[in-house]
């Protein structure tokens, strides 16, 4: 059965199915509304003193972060609107359960109706809560899950936090459910507690059974109930390969990033969020390569503030402290709208007014940034990067308007980096030709891989027609590639590669040859990337590099990497 | 009565923890303490309230103080949204 893999790895045990508990009742007319007030606070009293007790184990088990949700179901039973009400309704004649269901039910209506993501997930909270306090009222035993025997995969509908919280990842081998996605919370707990998670299987507790064997292989999305013999098999020399590949490379954590002759390179992440500076942290990133500013701009109603700004760009760079964090300027157009800005609809917005174009015109929104981004660096080990550069003028034209602001600071006497490295983005054709002369005005470079292969061979990737194009293998993308961070090396500046391109097995001997220093890759990758980049030799690189420089077409390259590779 | 025009300046909005540690704040105080938005008012000693009102980054509110106190409780409640929550 198909879901959604939300955490890796591949768990085989027996399903323990976790029904919820009918919490149906009678409701009946109150004659004594103060005796039913008291039992109603006897309930929340206790529920508040389980779920700081899970709250303390949570702490333990998964960290204070995950923790501070189960507090703020504490906050919710205690609100003193929702309590008021309930009193008010049993006052009316009303029994506990019903007084405190219709108020709950109230909040989850409102809640899941709401345009933004994060309060509808908060309806998933008040149903954790509301399902607690019912349980209680009514004298329900919950399953305890703590008490699961060992080789367990736990299937419910929903998992909500106060089960995560009971979790003996000891004994729990796999989850499986019918809703959530990758960001709910239950998933993102289940993450940290590495145990394999498939969410969003369609009627999964109609079709298992208590006790049944399941596999749950949470990296393609699949669980599989009462496997033959020949898939029990296959999928424990598959989980036994998965486990042994992430102890392998859990050897490179903490080790520098060396070739096997002892080159070292940079490694860093590509990062979306300045909370995702600590994720880059947590995959043993060397600091972040590429920070992408456009989430700030997205799901508001206006441009950011200079000082909204400012904190998001601070709170990244104290996370990385004294590792480089390189910021993007705004990349928007293309495929990435924010309807506020007001864009007009282009016939061909791949080419139209797009990013470091649109800043240019726009100077009071890119003023803002680049002012933000500099008092940011302050705390950190901040550079500049503009993306989609085409012609020198765009990098001088951005570059002055740096030094601008450089000195309004100065005279505010508002304190910045004065040595803030600027780069750009090679992402285009026309940067790829005109490399040696950018590379006189940048002070690094990072190849845009995603781009760079679109825009040299003028091929969509959505577009199925035309997808057979897009490949940086292809000898026009790799010579691109090669012309970049050739100018880059005789001009002296770092060069960096932030597409996918940069964890590419095949791709990395080719960039070691050609002399890139610096690899940006998706934090999950980092490990990877560190024992792929230690099996070369640039001998052996040049070797490779040579040979595939020759081919004439991208199946051929494909063929001769895979072969020895 | 005392009352204050704010703009909500942090990121996420009012979710669920400055929304509690608002709440948390503001139930210390005897006075009434509502928050209007968009032509409704809401609760603001309720967490459930403040989450449901929707408030986002550079929403404008009113925070609207009425009884004892009022003037400590407007003073406190001002500073906790535009300093965003700590966040």
């Amino acid at each position: 059965m198909k879901g959604t893999g939300v955490s890796a790895g591949i768990g085989i045990g027996k399903m323990l199915l976790i029904e919820e508990h009918s919490l149906e009742y009678t409701p009946k007319q109150v004659d004594d509304a103060q005796a039913e007030k008291k039992r109603f606070k006897d309930a929340i009293d206790v529920f508040c003193k389980n779920t700081e007790a899970q709250a303390e184990t949570m702490k333990k088990t998964v960290g204070e972060k995950e923790a501070e949700i189960m507090l703020g179901h504490i906050s919710l039973v205690q609100d003193p609107f929702l309590l008021g009400e309930v009193d008010k309704l049993i006052d009316g004649g009303q029994c506990a359960e019903a007084a405190f269901e219709s108020m709950c039910d109230m909040f989850i209506q409102i809640f899941s109706s709401a345009d933004d993501d994060v309060t509808k997930q908060r309806a998933a909270d008040v149903r954790d809560v509301k399902a607690g306090v019912l349980g209680l009222l009514l004298g329900i035993n919950e399953i305890k899950l703590s008490e699961a025997p060992a080789g367990t995969v736990i299937c419910v509908k929903e998992l909500t936090p106060s089960m995560v919280a009971e979790i003996n990842k000891e004994n729990i081998v796999g989850i499986v459910t019918e809703t959530g996605s990758t960001t709910s919370h239950s998933a993102i707990l289940a993450r940290v507690l590495e145990i394999p998670a498939v969410m969003s299987v369609p009627d999964i507790m109609k079709q298992a059974e208590n006790g049944v064997q399941a596999i749950v292989d949470g990296i393609k999305g699949n669980v599989i109930l009462s496997p033959g013999e020949a898939e029990l098999a296959e999928y424990g020399e598959k989980r036994e390969k998965y486990l042994k590949e992430k102890q392998e490379l859990e050897k490179y954590r903490g080790k520098p990033t060396v070739s096997a002759d002892g080159t070292g390179y940079e490694l860093v992440c590509n990062i979306g969020k300045p909370d995702d500076a600590a994720k880059a942290l947590e995959f043993d990133g060397e600091g972040v390569g590429l920070f992408r500013t456009e989430f700030l701009f997205m799901d508001k109603t206006s441009v950011p503030t200079e000082e909204e700004q400012f904190k998001e760009y601070k709170k990244a760079a104290m996370i990385l402290k004294d590792k480089p964090l390189i910021i993007r300027t705004l990349d928007i157009g293309g495929d990435k709208d924010i309807p506020y800005l007001g864009l007009a609809k282009e016939e061909n917005p791949f080419m139209g007014f797009r990013a470091i174009r649109y800043c240019l015109k726009n100077r009071g929104l890119f003023r803002t940034q680049l002012r933000a981004i500099l008092r940011a660096s302050a705390f950190g080990n901040i550079s500049i990067m503009f993306p989609l550069i085409t012609c020198v003028e765009e990098v001088r034209e951005g570059k002055a308007l740096v030094e601008e602001l450089k000195a309004e600071l100065r005279a505010e006497g508002i304190e910045f980096n004065e040595g803030i490295k600027v780069g750009i983005m090679t992402e285009t054709a026309a940067a790829g030709i005109i490399a040696d002369l950018l590379a006189k005005e940048s002070d690094f470079f990072s190849i845009g891989t995603n781009d760079l292969t679109g825009y040299t061979m003028a091929a969509d990737r959505g577009n199925s027609d035309v997808s057979y194009l897009y490949s940086a293998l292809q000898p026009s993308v790799l010579r691109m590639i090669r012309a970049i961070i050739t100018a880059a090396r005789e001009n002296n500046i770092p060069v960096g590669m932030c597409g996918e391109a940069a964890a590419d097995p095949m791709m990395i001997p080719l960039l070691i040859s050609f002399g890139l220093t610096e690899f940006s890759v998706s934090a999950p990758s980092v490990l990877k990337v560190r024992k792929c980049i230690s099996c070369w030799t640039k001998e052996k690189a040049d070797e490779i590099a040579e040979k595939v420089m020759a081919l004439e077409t991208a199946e051929d390259v494909k063929e001769y990497l895979s072969s020895v590779i | 009565m005392v009352s204050k025009v704010l703009t909500v300046p942090n990121a996420q909005g009012f979710h669920m923890r400055p929304a509690s540690t608002f709440a948390g704040a503001m139930g210390k105080y005897p006075c009434n303490v509502t928050i209007n938005f968009n032509g409704n008012n809401y609760n603001a000693k309720s967490t459930l309230n403040l989450i449901a009102a929707c408030m986002k980054c550079g929403s404008e509110i009113e925070l609207i103080c009425d009884g004892d106190q009022e003037n400590e409780a407007l003073a406190e409640g001002a500073k906790m949204i535009e300093d965003g929550f700590g966040e």
